[in-house]
């Protein structure tokens, strides 16, 4: 199976990237431009594993919205509760 | 759930498949498939149990004399049945407390006189507000939605039997637990808003308290299951041409409500999960002195509870138009904007919840913006009502009784909604809020619902028993309704004065107050009414045709009343335009029209499009062939004792659950016995869980239909992404409680609990391999090797104990650090939000031993559909923990 390959690419790159964050810590950063590193590095593990182990890159389109539409969902009370008390 | 979800039933076409899609290599299903026609009816299933035997064998359905056969039947109109008798159940209880407040609210009164104590009436305000809108509402409403939506929609049952039985179960079970609840000391007495700090132990210590949450925690496990059930049914399983757009508006009502349910039912979940951990274990995110806890209950609660006032009202809608449609001969007015209307309604509701929290200290510009978003929400409303009262006028009007219930709730509701415009201008709130017109307005909307429900009680009543109600008597009914609920509600506009949920009012609005308590009785009165019309009609009424109504055209109109038990007499298809059915009889043309009934159309008129073959054989992603079914080898099974059986233990198990405070169960004999309820409780859902995958369950076949936008999903999958779709919503609610609070602290002054990132690494390094592992294995059982599945499903569940001993080890270090659940908020949230986590791994390693145990049987190298849905759930489970690793760790 000509993915194996790829799926073994990916283990790496998440695994470097988990490292990678424990370092943006310690490098002595400015909390927030370590912070959105950080976050940042999350978010594309977190596509990575969709798309790829999940492999919704090859799924209908529609899943992808449904997921993502849950996502808002849960962004959108984060956001607009955190805000409320700003 | 996980587990719920992994072993439901299959929609898959495959004839001889277990529904967990776990074909057995040995004999059972694989045999059958190669063999000749199945042996299912009657054919003893390899899981005989003592359950099964208790009950008969998995396919065969007991008459419907017999009380076993509402044990165990998992046919969508018998559960629609079920749904419907209990949903009436809890409207007289909560008619019950309603009388009960109406009579101490004769005069006011001090603390202690009259019929109800102080405590007594805290708790009937609390227990009907919960009662009404959880256990009737949405459970009647789901009664037709059970019953009439395969047939409109044209397919022989849900998608999932089994769980859509279990969804009944378990809403029976937390309504049982809540009546359970009166008994432990007093039920929930802080109000069905359940306003925090007045939720937690400290205000409301009753062990009854607890219970009562945790039936509502059970309720919405039910709502859950169901959700995913409708949306997988009702996206893959449509007939051949009913496109989206040509689904009857009762159907499309309740395919926009049960996807409000999906996202807004998991905030509730998460919710009442911290409530309940507060309660239970201890932890102190709802505590008075917790940054930000009112608010952050009232923000997830009414990220939910707003929507919701739209997911109990839809379905009267859809009533109301189908109902109006009938009774005027008129095709709905500006059909096509209604829908429009109802899917813009249900976007917007996500995003008006905080017009519910104009008098907190929230800020003015979120105010005036959610102001805005909340008068923006009327605006769909007015063109659906104006498409009802237009639709009236270009028809021709017979006031039937289904009519005049749907009538009056139009009006009913015409009422509720305007007032409800006032409480949405923040100014007019600040004097309105906490009053009685709040609750004059919510029951107008709410109860202006149930009304037109009532219409669709009568409407379907002759579908359902096959007998006509008696006209005068339904008259007479709604006579007494319409009457009596204007004399209860209207009264409380004008003495909006009084406080709400408060038993003590001014004197000078006595007068009012009698007059609602005389309308609480005349309302009351009226179901008796209904009651005796449907009970004797039941038994003595006319018996009626396919058809009763004229001008009624929607599918369940074309077969008989009540409809056969696989639903149509072949294959139903509007490829023509109108409903046929495909198949009949020996030979396969298209005949049976049914002339005689006339042509049944989905209401939207013109039904086209071509024949949907060419997408129902396609092909998904991973190469299983997904749609279409060998029709004539398919044996649907139609009755299984398990979801009985994990109702009971559900039960069980969350009625123990209610003796824990601070993490320990309560002394006593009453601790004892609910220690015992738990530990039984387990055993009982444990051994129906397995009885459940094991059972051979052959669920409806997906025929070649409409499956937009869903047509290459097959059913489990998708089934099993739209759980993870609210599972995304429970976690985001969960990690947005902590965002919220830490910002409420001060997000930069919050030190992380554990003081050292180095477990938490390691646990991320460990989660990304199990990932790995878990996609090797669906590699493996692609390439057929039974040892590279066998040893990739078990590298995962070792990796899986490592990472809950290595959290073990890190907590059980915190623990001798003196940092418990209940230490401080900062503690609370990072023990949960990682537990609720770890709970799901554990969910997971259960799931990852039966895989490994079936696939040392040889299972999973000819399908292996079971091993890559075990990964979406398990890959997700590793996504949460990418994001709480640096939430809790790091920053």
């Amino acid at each position: 199976m000509a993915r194996t390959k790829l799926y073994t690419a990916i283990y790496v790159v998440l695994f470097a990237f988990a490292s990678a964050q424990v370092a943006v810590e310690f490098a002595g950063l400015p909390y927030w431009t370590g912070f959105a590193l950080i976050m940042v590095l999350s978010l594309v593990k977190a596509l990575l594993v969709v798309a790829y182990y999940q492999h919704l890159r090859w799924e209908p389109r529609s899943i992808t919205y449904v997921m993502g539409i849950a996502l808002v969902a849960a962004l959108a009370l984060t956001v607009a509760a955190s805000y409320s008390i700003l | 759930m996980s587990d719920d979800a992994s072993t439901a039933g299959s929609g898959s076409g495959r004839p001889a498949e277990t529904d967990g899609g776990h074909a057995e290599p040995d004999g059972g299903a694989q045999a059958e498939t190669v063999g000749g026609p199945p042996e299912l009816p009657g054919g003893v299933a390899r899981d005989e149990g003592v359950l099964n035997r208790l009950f008969g064998t998995s396919d065969e359905l007991p008459p419907a004399s017999s009380i076993r056969r509402w044990l165990v039947t998992t046919n969508h109109k018998d559960v629609g049945i079920l749904y419907t008798g209990t949903a009436l159940f809890f409207l007289v209880l909560g008619g019950i407390l309603a009388l009960l407040m109406r009579i101490q609210l004769l005069a006011p009164r001090a603390p202690g006189q009259g019929i109800l104590s102080g405590f007594a009436y805290n708790q009937a305000v609390s227990a009907h507000g919960l009662l009404m809108v959880f256990w009737f509402l949405s459970p009647f409403a789901f009664g037709f939605a059970n019953y009439i939506v395969p047939l409109q929609i044209g397919a022989k049952d849900l998608a999932f039997p089994r769980l859509n039985a279990l969804s009944f179960w378990l809403y029976l079970a937390s309504g049982i637990l809540f009546v359970i609840s009166f008994f432990q000391g007093g039920t929930f007495a802080g109000g069905w808003t359940m306003y925090a700090p007045l939720n937690v132990p400290t205000f409301t210590p009753e062990v009854g308290g607890s219970t009562a949450v945790l039936a509502l925690l059970l309720f919405v496990a039910s709502v859950t299951v169901s959700s995913v059930n409708f949306l997988t049914t009702m996206h893959r399983m449509r007939a051949e041409g009913m496109k989206l757009r040509n689904l009857p508006i009762f159907t499309w009502t309740i395919l926009l409500t049960v996807w409000m349910m999906l996202f807004a039912f998991a905030a509730l979940l998460a919710a009442l999960m911290i409530l309940s951990a507060d309660r239970l274990l201890g932890t102190t995110y709802f505590a008075a002195e917790s940054a930000g806890g009112s608010l952050l209950w009232a923000h997830l609660f009414w990220f939910f509870g707003h929507p919701e006032v739209y997911i109990v009202f839809f379905p009267a809608l859809g009533v109301m138009a189908e109902t109006f449609q009938t009774f005027t001969g008129r095709r709905l007015v500006g059909r096509k904007w209604f829908i429009a209307a109802m899917v813009l309604v249900a976007l917007q509701s996500f995003v008006v919840w905080m017009h519910h929290m104009f008098l907190t200290s929230i800020n003015l510009e979120i105010k005036t913006l959610f102001m805005a978003t909340t008068i923006g929400i009327s605006l769909p409303f007015d063109l659906m009502v104006f498409s009802l009262i237009y639709t009236t006028i270009k028809g021709r009007i017979r006031f039937e009784t289904p009519f005049l219930f749907s009538f009056g709730a139009l009006l009913l509701f015409i009422l509720g909604g305007i007032t409800g415009v006032f409480l949405g201008a923040v100014v007019l709130d600040y004097e309105f809020r906490g009053t009685y017109w709040v609750v004059a307005h919510f029951h107008y909307v709410m109860v202006g619902g149930v009304t037109a429900l009532i219409g669709g009680l009568y409407y379907w009543f002759p579908k359902m028993t096959g007998r006509m109600y008696d006209e005068f008597l339904g008259k007479v009914n709604f006579a007494l309704y319409f009457v009596g609920f204007n004399l209860v509600y209207f009264p409380m506009f004008l003495a909006w004065e009084t406080p709400r949920r408060v038993f003590n009012y001014p004197a000078e609005l006595q007068l009012y107050h009698q007059v609602a308590t005389v309308g609480a009785f005349v309302l009351g009165a009226s179901f008796l009414v209904m009651f005796y019309n449907l009970y004797t009609s039941l038994w003595e009424g006319e018996k009626v045709g396919d058809n009763p109504w004229e001008y009624a055209k929607s599918a369940e109109w074309a077969v008989s009343s009540p409809p056969p038990l696989e639903n149509f007499p072949g294959r139903p298809s509007y490829a023509s335009g109108a409903l046929e059915f495909l198949g009949v009889g020996d030979d396969d043309e298209p005949d049976e029209r049914r002339e005689d009934e006339g042509v049944a159309a989905a209401d939207g008129g013109v039904a086209t499009g071509p024949p949907a073959t060419a997408e129902a054989s396609a092909v998904d992603a991973y190469g299983h062939e997904v749609g279409h079914g060998d029709h004539d080898d398919h044996h649907e099974s139609h009755a299984s004792p398990w979801p009985f059986a994990l109702g009971l233990g559900s039960l069980l198990v969350f009625l123990g659950l209610s003796g824990m405070k601070e993490g320990t169960f309560v002394g006593g004999a009453e601790g004892a016995i609910l220690l015992g309820s738990l530990l039984a409780g387990t055993v009982v859902s444990g051994v129906s869980l397995v009885g459940m995958g094991r059972e051979r369950f052959v669920g409806p076949e997906v025929e070649a239909g409409e499956q937009w936008p869903f047509a290459n999903v097959e059913n489990m999958k998708l089934g099993m992404w739209i759980f993870l779709a609210s599972d995304v919503v429970l976690f985001g609610a969960f990690i947005g409680s902590y965002v919220f609070i830490r910002v409420a602290a001060g997000w930069t002054g919050w030190q992380p609990i554990p003081q050292d990132v180095g477990p938490g690494l390691m646990n991320t390094y460990i989660l990304l391999t199990s990932s790995f592992t878990v996609v090797l294995a669906l590699v493996a059982s692609e390439k057929r090797s039974r040892w590279g599945l066998i040893a990739s499903l078990s590298a995962t569940f070792v990796l899986g104990i490592g990472f809950l001993i290595n959290k073990g080890i890190e907590w059980n270090h915190l623990f001798h650090e003196g940092i418990w659940l209940s230490t401080n908020i900062r503690s609370s949230t990072f023990f949960l939000t990682t537990g609720l986590h770890g709970a799901h791994v554990i969910a997971g390693l259960f799931v990852t031993a039966y895989l490994i145990w079936r696939a040392w049987n040889g299972a999973y190298l000819d399908d292996n559909r079971p091993v890559e849905y075990f990964g979406l759930y398990w890959h997700f489970v590793d996504i949460v923990w990418l994001f709480l690793f640096p939430l809790f760790y790091i920053v």
